[in-house]
């Protein structure tokens, strides 16, 4: 085993805390500037006893999140799945790749104590997967017909073993809140942004009056550019999140299967296949599922460490790339 | 007088405790069974598959027939210890896993020389029906094994308890003895039956 999965799982565990602490504070902190430099520069227009300014931001990130996580809760797994167009693959099939892809599912359920999920088959040449739901109960797996055509027995055990991973993990829920409060931030810049348009229209009707630096205007100033900077800071926190998470699957895949060798060489294969550089198109909005996207403008940005990097953590030793061999 | 509600209340004490050893050796024992019958249906599962397989491959494999009545036979041997152990009272009675397990041994070994056989045969190998039961024998040899873990761990667990002080004491008159761990011994046949052509 070339991998102490125990001791894996146990350093992105506290990882993960480690960050999902630091967007919590980062809200909090940033209302209190929010707040102290409303008073600063908005001066007698804003004079309340109760930090209105602050609370208002906390407010509005906290129940657009809310509001957003309660509508990714109504949303299974099944129907995420389905959202994307893949197909739920029928329990008497007899496609043999279909079966084959059903009786990994069933061992790899055993191996990992998790009840067996719905499979779905997305339609699609690139070598991808995922999970979704939010709790073990409704989650689903997607794989894509990519993977069915190029992955071996093996792989792609593997690879279906990397989405229990993140069932047994619960990553789904963290990425879902994760994306939630990312979303939080987003909508204080638009509600910014708004404010902003609606009252240029106003304001350029009064410059003529010679009234100058609406307080409003100041406010929604100091509102985007707190806004602007929690969301590139949370997407940031959101996507080393996501990368930990990868790692962890990576992790438990080696744990279900007592298998290096499947995820590895199915990892290998997704490196050399060119269409697997670009996400599935249908699915561009869960990147952060999908066991490999390509979709990120930089690495601090990528929902997905990259490959190289997960090799090398799997197999526990440098990795070059001109001695990939690709096992038929 | 005292000395009396003394001793008693040390009596009660006693068999408190020794309710106490034997609910957790029943509860212990009890995990064990399951797990063995998860192993259980899929050796059955097994069992069921092989004779559809050779007779699937008798028409060309006729040159074959030593190898394929190897196969038959180590199957048998495997589904007749797999009744002992059930006739016994399965992994926590007195049967003898370890019978099982080396018929299972030999039935991969004859397998796998089947399996090394059937590659020279190119019809066969392209032939849908021997696809279809090489997939569900992987599949059926996989959860073999994963379930083979989940139960050697619960049969760790149940062992340790009896061999430690102080249920050492009391196991064995509550009727609980180790039971054994599903091994399969020689290297060879620890390999899956390979059936990817």
């Amino acid at each position: 085993m070339a991998m102490n999965f125990w001791e894996a799982q146990r350093r992105a565990r506290s990882k993960t805390w480690l960050y999902l602490t630091l967007f919590t504070v980062l809200t909090a902190v940033v209302a209190i500037i929010v707040e102290f430099a409303i008073r600063e520069f908005v001066g007698t227009d804003y004079d309340t006893s109760v930090p209105a300014a602050g609370l208002a931001f906390g407010a509005i990130t906290f129940f657009t999140a809310g509001g957003q996580y309660a509508q990714f809760c109504l949303f299974g797994g099944s129907s995420v799945a389905e959202s994307v167009g893949a197909k739920k693959v029928d329990s008497q099939t007899k496609d043999p790749a279909a079966r084959r892809l059903l009786n990994i599912v069933e061992e790899v359920a055993l191996a990992s104590s998790l009840p067996v999920p719905p499979v779905y088959i997305l339609e699609t040449p690139q070598i991808n997967a995922f999970a979704a739901g939010l709790s073990k109960e409704d989650a689903a797996i997607t794989v894509t017909t990519g993977c069915l055509a190029l992955l071996n027995r093996d792989e792609l055990q593997g690879v279906v073993a990397h989405e229990f991973g993140h069932i047994y993990n619960g990553d789904m829920k963290i990425s879902m809140r994760l994306a939630a409060m990312v979303m939080g931030f987003f909508f204080v810049i638009y509600i910014a942004m708004r404010i902003l348009q609606f009252s240029n229209v106003r304001g350029q009707s009064r410059d003529r009056d010679g009234n100058r630096g609406d307080p409003i205007i100041v406010a929604a100033l100091i509102f985007l550019v707190a806004g602007a900077f929690t969301w590139l800071f949370g997407s940031l926190l959101k996507a080393a999140v996501s990368r930990e998470r990868e790692y962890l699957a990576d992790a438990c895949a080696v744990q279900f299967t007592r298998n290096s060798a499947g995820i590895s060489n199915a990892l290998r294969k997704i490196a050399k296949e060119q269409y697997s550089h670009e996400m599935p198109q249908e699915g561009a909005a869960f990147s952060h599922l999908y066991i490999d996207s390509r979709g990120g403008l930089n690495a601090l940005f990528a929902t997905h460490p990259p490959i190289e990097k997960r090799i090398k953590a799997i197999e526990g030793r440098e990795y070059i790339p001109e001695e990939w061999n690709i096992p038929k | 007088m005292w000395f009396v509600i003394g001793l008693l209340a040390f009596l009660a004490i006693l068999l408190l405790w020794a309710v106490g050893i034997y609910n957790r050796l029943v509860q212990l024992r009890n995990q064990v069974k399951n797990a063995w019958s998860q192993i259980d249906v899929q050796l059955q599962r097994r069992y069921d598959l092989i004779p559809n397989l050779v007779e699937s491959v008798k028409g060309y494999m006729d040159f074959e027939k030593g190898t394929l009545e190897a196969v038959i036979k180590a199957r048998n041997q495997a589904v007749s210890a797999r009744e002992n152990v059930a006739k016994e009272g399965g992994p926590t009675g007195s049967a003898s896993i370890k019978e099982l397990a080396g018929a299972e041994t030999a039935l991969k070994g004859a397998m796998t020389s089947f399996f090394a056989l059937a590659e020279n045969y190119p019809q066969l190998k392209a032939s849908e029906n021997m696809k279809q039961l090489q997939e569900e024998l992987s599949s059926t040899e996989n959860k073999i094994a994963f379930s083979r873990q989940a139960y050697n761990d619960q049969v760790m667990v149940y062992n340790t308890f009896q061999q430690e002080f102080p249920a050492s004491l009391l196991a064995s008159t509550f009727g609980h003895h180790p039971s054994d761990l599903f091994v399969i011994s020689e290297d060879a046949a620890k390999k899956p039956v390979k059936v990817s052509f």
